[in-house]
């Protein structure tokens, strides 16, 4: 169901709940320099977009949220010194580092069995990553669905843990710097403010973004040479590709060595050695030690290396240097869970979705169209199909969020 | 006489108003530069850098670090490496540990030259108001000789009307991608309609292209393609990305011959309407 078809009773459902989110949520704090931010807001009635807004204190800005309740908040990454002008007369001053990883963009265990697409000209609809065309009418058009999982939410906890190994290991970047936020729906935020580093423009930041998903490098300037290479404790991607290099080795098929291009005799060697290559790492690594695994071969098993060891960021969001930032403890239009940080050292034990619950009193009644099975909270709920449930207030406003029900009735509300 | 002479020189530059003119002067000054630090001792380097706010420091020799002598911030080597085109000036293909990437004393140098070229561009940002008529004539026949000698290049010679089979393998994609009215993201949306843009291509026949959109609207689409083209807003034109941008942001789709020839799509097309030329009659326009 699209969401421009949710029927008039469950928006205004939304629009209490939330409403009721923002005013007794008086907690919610301002980004740092809040005077020099721009905000933004998609309102929840009419669906448009408000930006170039501006607020001296976190009072101000707390209002208008209990006024406008939007269903999305965002402000500036970018600090300006008129944050309410157009873009080109705000004045830049420099903008946060950020970094977005999102489960759209990744590969995960779970193939996305949970998305769902449709054909916008035949209805055709299916599971999974959507088709380039439609099976049955050949079409490209599709409207897709997109649930956020544990397994894909896991994939993206990993790319962010590899991600903050890099920026603290090689970019010497302190846990105080950073700050790390589930965004309420499929992804991770790391916010990075640091004097030094808000000053860099586009093609810099491009440059940070390059070394964290490995583009441009080059194996044989890390001290690849066929007969030598790097060591497991070396710095930098010196370490990183022996790492990977080790991961790779320890993993793979032979199948998929011919995949990457290797020759049928090196395939052989590299299987049949393999507890001799792994033992080497203690000492020079595996470099000279398979006769006839050239340069060549090295370079294509570096590659796949240096794919392990990437973090995979969304390049686009880190090299914006006016890009607009989900603000932390306000909802996510699309699922109505709020974004929710959670200090560097603790990722590891992170539960995105049960931290990230807004709406933890009360039940409603709603009627399921679809919906996959789903986690929210510590709880596991669906999957339903043309259903009427009672469920807790936070899973309910989940799937009106998505807009995969209508509401029915709400129960036992505490206000 | 040279300390004087600088800022004399910097005026004279500056009012040419020209910013190829800038750009060589900058460029040469540096070079020398360069040429004189290579002559200096580690310390007095490091004084340099100092000046240049560089946090930069003298690393004892290690046995791990090859032939490393010092250790530069890497906000500041970014700064000034990122626009080398050589691959062993790419962060990912450089030694970072601790925030610290690990230079050599040539290295160094190399790098201060872009800190000193990027500093002499920013000084001759000022505007000069007027200037003496002797001093206004002598810089309008420098003038004169620096476009004799370089001649007067821009992008003028690329035709008028629009040659798809010229297009580069990304902005092929790009097209049949928005033509069948496919879903592209933003930066493929901009590289594509710079792109036709800086060919030459109408503000009208671009807003066609979103057409078959499902989320179409006019009025923005024209706004941003117009805005794009330099008539609204800031009324700057913008450029395609360079090829190395759209590598990171995967919208290269790998090369071909010419790509591997060339670091701008624009480029691309330009060299393949010479290669065109000189081979057949060609199919063109944009229906």
């Amino acid at each position: 169901m699209r969401r421009g078809m949710i029927k008039i009773e469950t928006k205004a459902f939304i629009q209490a709940k939330f409403s009721e989110y923002y005013k007794k949520n008086v907690s919610i704090q301002p980004p740092s320099s809040i005077e020099k931010r721009e905000f933004g807001f998609l309102l929840l009635k009419e669906r448009i977009m408000l930006r170039h807004k501006s607020f001296k204190t976190a009072e101000e800005l707390r209002n208008s949220l209990k006024r406008l309740v939007p269903s999305n908040v965002y402000y500036s990454s970018a600090y300006y010194e008129r944050p309410e002008e157009k873009m080109e007369e705000k004045g830049w001053l420099g903008a946060d580092l950020v970094f977005d990883i999102d489960a759209d963009h990744i590969p995960t265990p779970c193939a996305k069995k949970h998305d769902t697409w449709t054909c916008t000209s035949c209805k055709t609809t299916g599971n999974g990553t959507r088709p380039e065309k439609c099976p049955t009418c050949n079409e490209q058009k599709f409207e897709e669905k997109a649930w956020p999982c544990e397994v894909c939410l896991g994939s993206a906890k990993e790319e962010i843990i590899k991600l903050i190994d890099i920026l603290t290991k090689d970019f010497g970047l302190s846990a105080k710097e950073m700050s790390l936020g589930f965004s309420g729906h499929r992804g991770y935020h790391l916010h990075v403010e640091s004097k030094e580093i808000s000053m860099l423009d586009s093609i810099c930041r491009k440059e940070i973004v390059d070394y964290i998903v490995g583009m441009g490098l080059e194996p044989q300037l890390h001290g690849l040479s066929g007969i030598d290479g790097p060591n497991l404790d070396d710095y930098g991607w010196k370490g990183r590709l022996a790492r990977g290099t080790y991961e790779y080795l320890l993993t793979t098929t032979p199948e998929q060595l011919e995949k990457i291009g290797l020759r049928k005799r090196n395939i052989q060697d590299l299987s049949e050695h393999k507890e001799r290559i792994l033992k080497s790492w203690k000492y020079k690594g595996p470099w000279a030690m398979v006769k006839g695994v050239s340069l060549e071969g090295w370079s294509k098993i570096a590659e796949q290396a240096v794919k392990k060891q990437a973090a995979k960021i969304d390049t686009v969001v880190t090299t914006d240097t006016h890009r607009l930032i989900r603000l932390t403890n306000t909802l996510h239009g699309k699922t109505g869970l709020k974004k929710t940080e959670t200090p560097i050292t603790a990722i590891e034990d992170f539960d995105p979705l049960e931290s990230a619950v807004a709406f933890p009193n009360g039940t409603a009644i709603i009627f399921v169209s679809e919906a996959p099975e789903f986690k929210i909270g510590n709880q596991f709920y669906g999957p339903y199909k043309n259903k009427k449930v009672e469920l807790p207030m936070a899973a309910a406003l989940f799937l009106l969020c998505k807009g995969a029900a209508e509401i029915a009735e709400e129960r036992s509300n505490v206000r | 006489m040279e300390i004087p002479s600088f800022p004399i020189a910097i005026m004279m530059v500056a009012s040419t108003a020209d910013s190829r003119i800038k750009r060589t002067y900058a460029l040469a000054e540096a070079k020398r530069v360069s040429r004189l630090l290579k002559q200096e001792d580690k310390e007095t380097i490091m004084k340099i850098a100092e000046n240049f706010k560089w946090k930069l420091r003298l690393i004892p020799p290690q046995h791990n670090l090859l032939n490393y002598h010092f250790a530069l911030d890497f906000t500041d080597y970014i700064k000034n490496a990122a626009i080398m085109q050589d691959k062993k000036w790419k962060l990912s293909n450089r030694l970072l540990s601790k925030g610290e990437v690990f230079l050599t004393k040539v290295e160094v140098c190399r790098l201060l030259e872009e800190e000193v070229r990027r500093y002499i561009e920013q000084k001759l940002q000022v505007k000069v108001k007027s200037l003496s008529p002797s001093m206004t004539n002598h810089i309008n026949r420098l003038k004169q000789i620096f476009y004799e000698k370089r001649g007067k290049t821009s992008w003028e010679d690329i035709p008028s009307e629009v040659i798809i089979v010229a297009y580069p393998p990304c902005i092929k994609k790009l097209h049949e991608t928005i033509s069948s009215g496919r879903h592209i993201s933003h930066i493929g949306r901009f590289t594509l309609t710079t792109f036709l843009i800086n060919i030459g291509m109408s503000t009208e026949n671009v807003v066609d292209l979103f057409r078959s959109f499902a989320d179409f609207n006019e009025r923005m689409t024209r706004y941003q393609v117009e805005h794009l083209a330099g008539l609204k807003g800031s009324r700057t034109k913008y450029i395609s990305p360079k090829c190395d941008t759209l590598r990171t942001h995967g919208v290269c789709l790998g090369m071909d011959d010419i790509c591997r020839r060339v670091r701008h799509p624009l480029a691309y097309y330009r060299k393949k309407l010479i290669t065109l030329k000189t081979e057949a009659p060609v199919a063109s326009g944009h229906d």
